[in-house]
């Protein structure tokens, strides 16, 4: 039950939020991060059945194949773990972010929607209801993208709902075709069956749209005329990571694919990684930077993902987790400087070291987090990816993904410098709110310690990775 | 011990980044005794063998430490400039601001160095050794207001390198199936040349070898002093050439005559002579022993790659004589620094005899770097032209060509700054026993090293190639009396040339115009200050020129989004709207021809 209620209280109880904020703004904030951090608390006591092998699940029998299956073995429970975390934190920087604009009560609404969605499409286990959720996620960001509501910001925010619901339509049509090969949505029985190459392809273009990588990325950078904390929410910590989550649920521990895509996911990644760091340099609006830095990084993830062998798949996961961290750090960062600044242009900014100093060393933690420097997290997660593909004997991709993680260096640096060092070409502007500054902090400080104790994370990852079924 | 020797300085690092600027004496105070206890540490831990592994992330990534008496040597050696420097910084940044960043960022340069020389594991020493990107960032930093660029540069040069070094790890990892560095022992063919060459990369970049220097010119003119002398100079020569020691005579097997070894003494060569070239025209203190601290790593890459015992030999040996001479040079521009109020060469003169101890530390240490008999810097390079000599005449001829302007540089320095007269000389005072105590032990140890050469080769050099040194002791006189004249006709030419460049020009600081103003080398010097050869620059060129190729593929892409698919609904959508045209008889028309389709296509069937 403890998995039941981690999914249902966040989504259904953000449809009271718009009523508690017709009481009290307090009381909604509150009762926000109350949701979010219920489904953290929860995801949390579920972890020692998760580790032990006794896998929670919670089952509703309905026909058609339409079972609904929720269950939390490692895998959901590290993700829920991820998503909610962060998820509780923007939430709790929203509260200052937030407060001056219209239509809170829908912001809050959707954001607490949008992450118990994620909840339910982590832990289910049947095609169909994973599906459901995706698209819920889907309309939640389309809402939050176009906030501001100005002809541009919602034109975006079409964009976006147009790309992913596509490949995500097209996903769906692979789901029919496995269920009529099949007879069933559900994963559990699907598990070790070999898909057929047409099927794995159709997938993938949901995955990839919703994951933004090439040739279905543009939308994220675009959906940068979001809120900040909506950017970190749907470009950081959640929603791109439900594509690689996805990847991993199907085609790492369901299905079978075959070797063709160990090597055709790695080169889609390389090529998105380096495409996406090359626009990152020339960009000169910071949120868009961030949105093509994270690109980027999904390349990785892919990368560590699609090795197939424990290092690689583990790296990955572990990345799903650092880059959850860090680049939900860099773009709350974005914020208190585009908040305080009235400006997104990095060109017109400089010496904010002086006036926003903690904001400024929490994004070069962060940053440094996304570089995979040690001690920070980043590290780790990044060698593991890299000698996962080395031992998959991609030598060509990993080199090409060297460069990607140098360009990553370059990007990074050429921010930091246009934005916080040297001259100031822009309105010095003061530090941001408390509550603000609390929550950038915080995830530098676990960006570092994430690194520094990095022994839990793996620990955990190991027992998940050994439960792959389609590791060569 | 071993952990305790990392950890010691880490939390003595952070304990002091934490003490407030108000409370004065506090972080030098953390920062001597931990030095202090460290170098006790090491001292005791030395001929000592221990190995053990704690388990930490699995995959093969373990915390696995060895010390044995290589990286008891290197623990040492970083213990001792440790010690030394920070007695010396205490004098030197009393006063100054960011101390308890500096400190903070000093003691753990110690911690990450003795963490990177004492790990077994190849991940766990990539994790020591990325992290002293982050210390050598930050006290890059703290120095003037426009450091950060200088910071950026090195960040990204060593990143780069130490990018292509966790390539080369996960790349060797792969080929010999494990991480424990005592284990691994792999052929350099095929795949193995490519780990080699990667692992090389960052082996020779954290030494600061050509073509990954050319951020230390920079640094000495904008951060701290004992940064220099701490990293540049020291920590990051031995950590460098510790490495490609261990890689090349330990995790590969490499051979006398190979294209690596090749490539190994080319690189060497060319370090030796492009820098010494770059020392000789400056005209600040700082900024000429900065490209002197790029060359001399050219004669310990010459030296290991010649794959010979002699070269071997000699290149280690003339690692730590490096790091002691070298460091003892920043100390003593530093100390001129303190007193005057600046390295500017055209500014200096005639302190001499105002810095009796500084100038005598100067001129043992810029001597032994000249390779003057009996100073130590003497055996080293003899060993090298040994070796160099065995693999092909042209490697020895470059080692001399560029012995021959390193004595130029430093007979231009050492006239220009302690000979002559300046506005400053009368005015200055010697500097304080603080600064000059770590300078005299120093350079006193240059002289030791060099008159009693027995004492480094027996205990901390030869041990190292094991049996690899085929029997043979190098200790006391060079045996190649031919090799050692040619030597001293060089040093004399030096001396010549010098005595030519200053009856021209009247000026110590022009002893060297002669070869700077000389058609030819005149403009590509001119080039050369322009950093039109900075590899850093090129680069950024390089990656900038990439970048926007690929932001043109990214908008590519958007625009088959942003016009080609809006184009072609908008098309479509049109020509649908014409054929609703609201005519009733145009309607019918489509319905009986839709009828008349369908009806034939169930006849034919």
């Amino acid at each position: 039950m403890t998995v039941l209620f981690a999914v249902l209280l966040p989504t259904i109880g953000a449809f009271i939020l718009p009523l508690a904020g017709k009481v009290s703004k307090l009381l909604r904030n509150i009762l926000a991060l109350l949701l979010v951090s219920c489904s953290f608390i929860l995801s949390l006591i579920l972890i020692p059945s998760a580790l032990s092998g006794h896998i929670e699940s919670f089952r509703v029998a309905f026909p058609l194949g339409l079972d609904f299956v929720l269950a939390a073995d490692p895998l959901a429970v590290f993700m829920a773990l991820v998503s909610s975390f962060v998820g509780s934190i923007i939430v709790l920087y929203s509260f200052d972010y937030i407060n001056h604009y219209e239509n809170q009560n829908e912001y809050y609404a959707m954001v607490v929607l949008f992450l118990g969605s994620m909840m339910g499409l982590v832990y289910s286990q049947s095609l169909i209801y994973l599906y459901v959720f995706w698209e819920i996620t889907a309309i939640a960001s389309w809402r939050l993208i176009g906030f501001y509501r100005s002809p541009k910001d919602v034109l975006k925010a079409d964009k976006s709902f147009l790309v992913t619901a596509f490949g995500a339509l097209v996903m769906l049509i692979a789901f029919i075709a496995i269920f009529g090969m099949f007879g069933t949505f559900d994963l559990t029985v699907l598990k070790g069956h070999v898909l057929p190459g047409v099927l794995i392809g159709l997938i993938l273009v949901g995955i990839l749209s919703k994951s933004a990588t090439l040739p279905f990325h543009t939308w994220l950078p675009d959906a940068g005329v979001a809120p900040s904390p909506v950017t970190a929410l749907l470009h950081a910590a959640v929603l791109v990571k439900i594509g690689v989550f996805v990847f991993a649920r199907l085609f790492l521990f369901t299905f079978n694919i075959g070797v063709f895509w160990h090597t055709a996911v790695p080169v889609i990644a390389a090529v998105s990684a380096l495409v996406a760091a090359g626009a990152a340099l020339i960009e000169t609006d910071m949120k868009r930077i961030i949105a093509y830095s994270t690109v980027s990084q999904i390349g990785f993830i892919f990368l560590g993902l699609a090795t197939g062998n424990p290092v690689g798949v583990a790296g990955g996961m572990l990345y799903i987790l650092m880059h959850g961290i860090a680049k939900g750090g860099l773009f709350l960062t974005a914020g208190i400087v585009e908040q305080n600044t009235h400006n997104k242009d990095i060109t017109k900014m400089g010496g904010l070291i002086s006036t926003m100093p903690l904001t400024a060393v929490s994004f070069l933690f962060c940053a440094f987090s996304v570089m995979g420097i040690p001690p920070f997290g980043g590290f780790f997660s990044k060698f593991m990816v890299i000698s996962g593909a080395v031992d998959a004997g991609q030598i060509a991709i990993s080199i090409t993904f060297i460069i990607g993680a140098f360009m990553t260096i370059l990007y990074l640096f050429r921010m930091f410098n246009l934005v916080f060092l040297g001259e100031a070409r822009g309105k010095l502007a003061a530090e941001g709110s408390k509550l603000m500054v609390f929550c950038v902090v915080l995830l530098a400080i676990m960006s570092l310690g994430s690194g520094i104790l990095i022994s839990y994370p793996a620990d955990f990852v190991r027992i998940m990775v050994s439960q792959v079924g389609g590791i060569r | 011990m071993i952990i305790a020797i990392i950890l010691l300085p880490l939390i003595a690092g952070l304990i002091s980044l934490m003490v407030p600027d108000r409370l004065k004496g506090v972080k030098e105070g953390i920062a001597l005794f931990s030095t202090i206890i460290g170098l006790i540490i090491a001292a005791l831990l030395f001929k000592q063998n221990i190995m053990f592994t704690i388990p930490w992330l699995g995959f093969g990534i373990d915390l696995s430490f060895r010390l044995y008496h290589f990286s008891a040597f290197i623990l040492l050696a970083i213990a001792g400039f440790g010690a030394a420097i920070s007695l010396y910084s205490v004098a030197f940044m009393w006063g100054k601001e960011k101390l308890n960043q500096f400190y903070a960022y000093f003691l753990l340069t110690v911690a990450f160095a003795n963490g990177a020389v004492l790990a077994n594991n190849l991940i766990l020493m990539l994790f020591f050794w990325e992290g002293l990107l982050l210390t050598l960032f930050g006290m890059i930093i703290i120095g003037k207001k426009e450091a950060f660029k200088t910071a950026i540069k090195a960040f990204v040069i060593v990143g780069i390198t130490d990018l292509c070094l966790m390539l080369g790890i996960a790349l060797t990892g792969s080929l010999a199936d494990t991480f424990t560095m005592s284990m691994i022992s792999l052929p350099t063919s095929g795949l193995g040349a490519l780990a080699f060459v990667l692992l090389m990369i960052g082996a020779i970049a954290k030494a600061g070898s050509m073509p990954f220097h050319s951020w230390i010119p920079d640094a000495a003119l904008d951060a701290p002093l004992p940064f220099m002398a701490i990293m540049p100079a020291a920590i990051e020569k031995l950590l460098g050439i510790y490495f490609l020691t261990r890689i090349s005579l330990d995790l590969f097997r490499l051979n006398p005559g190979s294209k690596i070894s090749l490539l190994l003494m080319t690189i060497g060569a060319l370090t030796i002579l492009l820098a010494v070239m770059m020392a000789l025209i400056q005209k600040d203190y700082k900024r000429l022993l900065s490209y002197h601290a790029i060359s001399q790593v050219g004669y310990m890459i010459l030296g290991i790659g010649t794959m010979v015992p002699a070269g071997i030999v000699g290149g280690l040996f003339h690692m730590i004589n490096n790091a002691l001479y070298k460091s003892c040079l920043f100390l003593s521009g530093g100390s001129v620094e303190k007193q005057t109020g600046t390295t500017d060469l055209s500014k200096l003169g005639g302190l001499g005899k105002q810095m009796p101890i500084t100038f005598i530390c100067f001129i043992v240490a810029a001597v032994s770097i000249s390779g003057v008999p009996p100073f130590n810097g003497f055996f080293s390079k003899e060993m090298i032209y040994d070796g160099a000599l065995e693999r092909g005449w042209i490697f020895y001829l470059a080692a001399v060509l560029g012995s021959f302007f390193t004595a130029a540089s430093f007979l231009k320095l050492g006239h220009a700054a302690y000979f002559g007269k300046s506005e400053t000389a009368n005015k200055t005072k010697e500097a304080s026993w603080a600064i000059l105590l770590p300078m005299i032990v120093i350079a006193g140890l240059c002289v030791l090293f060099g008159v009693y050469n027995p004492l480094p080769l027996h205990a901390l050099i030869q041990p190292v190639l094991g049996a690899k040194l085929e029997g043979r002791d190098f200790a006391g006189l060079p045996t190649n009396a031919i090799i050692v004249l040619i030597t001293l006709v060089v040093l004399a030419a030096a001396v010549l040339n010098h005595w030519f460049g200053v009856r021209r020009t009247g000026k110590g600081i022009g002893a060297a115009d002669h070869i700077h103003y000389a058609p030819g080398l005149s403009q590509t010097y001119d080039l050369a200050e322009k950093r039109y050869f900075d590899p850093y620059d090129i680069g950024m060129k390089i990656a900038n020129w990439l970048a926007k190729l690929l932001n043109a593929v990214d908008k590519a892409i958007d625009w088959i989004y942003e016009k080609l698919t809006v184009g072609v609904t908008f098309a479509f959508t049109s020509a649908i709207r014409w054929s609703h045209s609201g005519n009733v008889s145009t309607y019918v028309v489509w319905s009986l021809a839709g009828a008349a389709v369908a009806i034939i296509m169930v006849l034919i069937r």
